[in-house]
Order: C-alpha cells, then structure tokens, then sequence
C-alpha cells in the first residue's frame, strides 16, 4: 500500500509497509496513482511529454526493485497476552481545584465523589507495578487526577517508596506529573525538576480560549495563574522533558493561533489534543468541523517549519515524528498499551484499564488493596491489536496511531475494535504533516 | 533521480530482537486522548535495536 497526498505546496509518497518516505514531483504522483490498485481515474498526463513519463517510471521502478515501494505487508504474528505491566496512572486525587467545561473526569471526580489517594494504596501500587512487570527496566508511573498537586504529600512519598524499592527490584522508575499548575508553588517546581522525566502542563492557548473553558470554582479564569507558574517552571527546567498540553473544542476551531501563542509564551514543547465529546455537548468537535481543522493543522505546519527554520525551539507533539529511529513493528501494532501493559490506579485501589475508565463500575479488573485481579479484560484488551481493529488495515496511517485509542472506540463508538472516525481523520492529517516537516528539514540538513 | 527524492527507506524496523518493550507508553508523555505512536521513540535506538532480545 502506498500514500501519496500535497503538504506545504509539496508532494510527498509513504510506502506504508516499508515506511519509506519520498518527495515526489507531480508526475510521479500521478504515476503512483495511477499504479495503486484502488486506482480509479487514469490521470492527465498530456502535458508530460513520453521522455519524462518515462524517466519517472523507470525510477519508481527501481524503487520497487529495491523493495522500498509497494512493499508487501508481513505476516504479523498472533498478539499474546502476557499478562506484565510496566506504566501506572494513578489517578491520585479524584477532586480539582478547576471545573474545566470538557472535562472526561466530571470535575476531577470520575462520576464519584471528592476522594485522595492514600500514601498506603499509592505504595501498594508501586508493589503492584513491580510484580507484575516481568523483566521490563524501565517502569513508568504518571500523577494524574484530577489534580495530583492537591495530593502532594501522597506523591512524594510514593516517590520516596518506589526510589527507595527499585534498586533492589531491579527497576528503574521514570516519575511524570500532570497538572494544571494553580497550585503550583517554588519548592514544587524544584522538587518536579529534580524528580520528574517529564512533566505535563496544561494550559490551553490564548488567554480568552483558556478562561472560557477552564474557570475555577469560584467561576473566575485561571490563565493568569496558570501561565506565570507554568513559565516559571519551564524556565527553571534545565532542558528537561515537558509538555504544555491543552484541549481544543469546538469554541476554538481556530486552534492552530493557540499552539501559535503557547510558543509565543515562551514555551518550546506544546501539544493541543481535540477534545473528545459526544455530539450532544455545545464543545463537541463534529463531522461539520473536519475540513476546517485539516486546515489548520496544515496552517500550523506551515508556520511551525519557518519558526524551526529561524531556530526557534518549537516541538509540537503530533509533528514530532521520527521517521529515522521511530518504535519498531511491534510497538507499532500494540499502540498505547492500555489495558496490558499501561493500567490506572483510583484513589480507592480500583485498577482499570486506563485513565478514561475509572469509575466505570464494568471496567474495573483487580485492587492494590486486597490484591484481586481478573485476567478477562486485560487479555482482551492486549490480544486486540491494531491487526484486529476494522478498517484499520487498509489504512495508510495504522502504523503511527496504532489502532486509536481504546477508550474513544468504546466510549463513542460502541466496541474496542470499532475506530473512532473524526479521531482517525485528525490523526492522519497530522501524520501527513508531520511525515511532510520531517522530509522537507531532512532536505534542508 | 530526477522526479522521487529519497528522503527514508525501511524507517519501521521489523528485525529479528525488536519488540523488547522498554519504550514509553504511548499515553504517558503528552497526549492522555490521542493514541500517536508514530512519535515515541525507540529505547534501543541509540545502542544495538538488532541485538537485543526480548526476555519474556
């Protein structure tokens, strides 16, 4: 199977099997298309002359000679489930010190009530997360909530527990937090410098996009705070990881100005994630908005090259793409892991199969606490690899998404191998982008 | 050649020892809502992804 789209005024050819990346001229994309098998239209080629069809011809030929293009798809073995994890969420505060109008967790609370994590249960999982992980080193444990800075005391002594347990278990912890950085203090900021590999910022944009959506409880806008202490912390960062990472919704369909104006804060690391809703909610991204949302990845695209170029630090998450040292195979037919090797802890023990499932009552498969466990949903969700998801396929991008999320598949479309579509057309306009930006800086090195 | 420029060949690796499982989770760093596993990176890279050999 093989790709060929226009990016940035280019055009570009991925053999998916292969992951092969070309820059093509016109023609050759006309040729390439004209040659995939789902091919309908011939083409106009009367403004080539025979020499210069030729010539293109001959090259993407030898291309296929050297099995770089219209590779064939490798048999891919059978997914087993081995029942070891390696990344914990644990879901330490169930409460916020925001009311986020999007929020999956209801106000931080999981369709609960307000609810901390004890030091004793977030230890507990720190054993938990070593036994089951097997020979895997490296071990990952995320502070999430709600927001884990209303449970400090909880996070550092479960830093200090796994810090004080990994040596002896063989492990090696990688601490990540994220947070919605209100309460976020100078001794925090030290302490998450030393101690966090990556730390998770959450801020959404343009000082009126982010008031909107994110008040506090008292209903006031939160930017101010959240961007003073958020600037203070990356600047002390020393070149650490970190992300500052927001949501888009359907109030700002023009997110490309907000990834814009988290660079122009300062912020050289940044993601903006679209919103997931059903289409009931006034802030749902829908079928309607697709076209405009491509159009504004492509726009980001565009002004994210020349920044880079001027070497301005710019990462955004979904650009960032490899294509030289990217995952292997099999990384790429697992996806995110959740349910196997990537599970969440709520503060009451409850372990599910990812952050976007606590507190629903089905989806609950053991507890650190009394040390239950059930292997049904685990072994379903590792055993359901992107080779089981429909249409997944025989689509150009499964090899970057892996599938999707589970939790989107089965929250809004009604089963874990059921993609979620408006998902899979953003993430394959971002793939494009990102596949374009990484060949055009490759060109330019 | 004159019409494809070649920009990377083989980027996914599917050699023999790979699948190791030492890399990040997908939904640890940034995303939380998008599976993007395209941008993870590989824990091998840097040293010998061929001849390392998953343990279980």
């Amino acid at each position: 199977m093989v790709h060929t789209y226009e990016c940035l005024g280019r055009h570009f050819l991925l053999d998916v099997e292969s992951g092969s990346v070309f820059i093509v001229d016109e023609l050759t994309a006309k040729l390439i298309e004209k040659r995939s098998p789902s091919a309908c239209a011939k083409g106009d080629f009367s403004k080539y002359s025979e020499t210069e069809i030729n010539e293109a011809n001959a090259e993407i030929d030898e291309l296929i000679r050297q099995g770089v293009l219209f590779s064939t798809q490798p048999e891919h073995p059978e997914p087993i489930y081995k029942g070891i994890v390696k990344a914990l969420c644990l879901n330490i505060a169930h409460g916020c010190n925001l009311r986020c109008r999007y929020c999956f967790a209801e106000d931080g609370q999981y369709h609960g009530k307000l609810d901390y994590m004890s030091v004793e249960t977030a230890k507990k999982a720190i054993d938990f997360l070593i036994a089951r992980s097997g020979s895997r080193r490296r071990l990952e444990v995320d502070f999430f909530g709600g927001e884990p800075l209303l449970n400090m005391e909880a996070v550092k002594e479960t830093i200090d527990y796994a810090r004080k347990v990994e040596k002896t278990a063989g492990k090696e912890f990688r601490f990540t937090i994220t947070t919605n950085a209100v309460a976020l203090t100078d001794d925090l900021i030290e302490y998450f410098n030393r101690e966090m590999y990556n730390v998770v910022l959450s801020i959404d944009g343009r000082k009126e996009v982010h008031d909107a959506v994110r008040p506090d409880a008292g209903g006031k806008g939160s930017f101010d705070k959240c961007l003073a202490n958020a600037l203070k912390l990356v600047k002390a960062r020393g070149g650490k990881s970190y992300y500052v990472r927001g949501t888009f919704t359907a109030n700002n369909l023009d997110f490309a100005k907000d990834i814009l104006a988290l660079n122009d804060y300062g912020f050289g690391q940044v993601s903006l994630e679209p919103v997931v809703l059903p289409d009931s909610s006034p802030l749902a991204l829908k079928n309607e908005h697709v076209d405009g949302l491509k159009q504004q990845y492509e726009l980001l695209a565009k002004e994210y090259v020349k920044r880079r170029a001027d070497g301005k630090e710019f990462g955004f998450f979904h650009f960032n793409i490899d294509i030289y040292n990217g995952p292997c195979a099999s990384k790429r037919l697992v996806g995110c892991n959740a349910g196997d090797e990537y599970l969440c802890v709520a503060p009451n023990g409850n372990i599910y199969p990812c952050h976007r499932f606590d507190g629903m009552d089905e989806y609950v498969i053991g507890n650190v606490n009394d040390g239950s466990w059930c292997d049904d949903l685990p072994q379903k969700f590792a055993t359901t690899n992107l080779t089981k998801k429909e249409d997944c396929n025989e689509c150009w991008a499964k090899y970057y998404c892996s599938g999707g999320c589970a939790a989107n598949s089965i929250q809004l479309c009604g089963g874990i191998t059921k993609p979620y579509k408006l998902g899979c057309e953003l993430m394959k306009k971002r793939v494009e982008c990102a596949l374009a930006i990484a060949a055009i800086e490759g060109e330019n090195k | 050649m004159k019409h494809i420029k070649v920009v990377a060949t083989n980027t996914i690796c599917k050699e023999k020892g790979t699948g190791c499982g030492e890399c990040q989770t997908g939904c640890q760093s940034a995303c939380k809502t998008s599976c993007t596993v395209g941008n993870q990176s590989c824990e091998q890279k840097k040293t010998n992804r061929s001849t390392k050999v998953r343990q279980d």
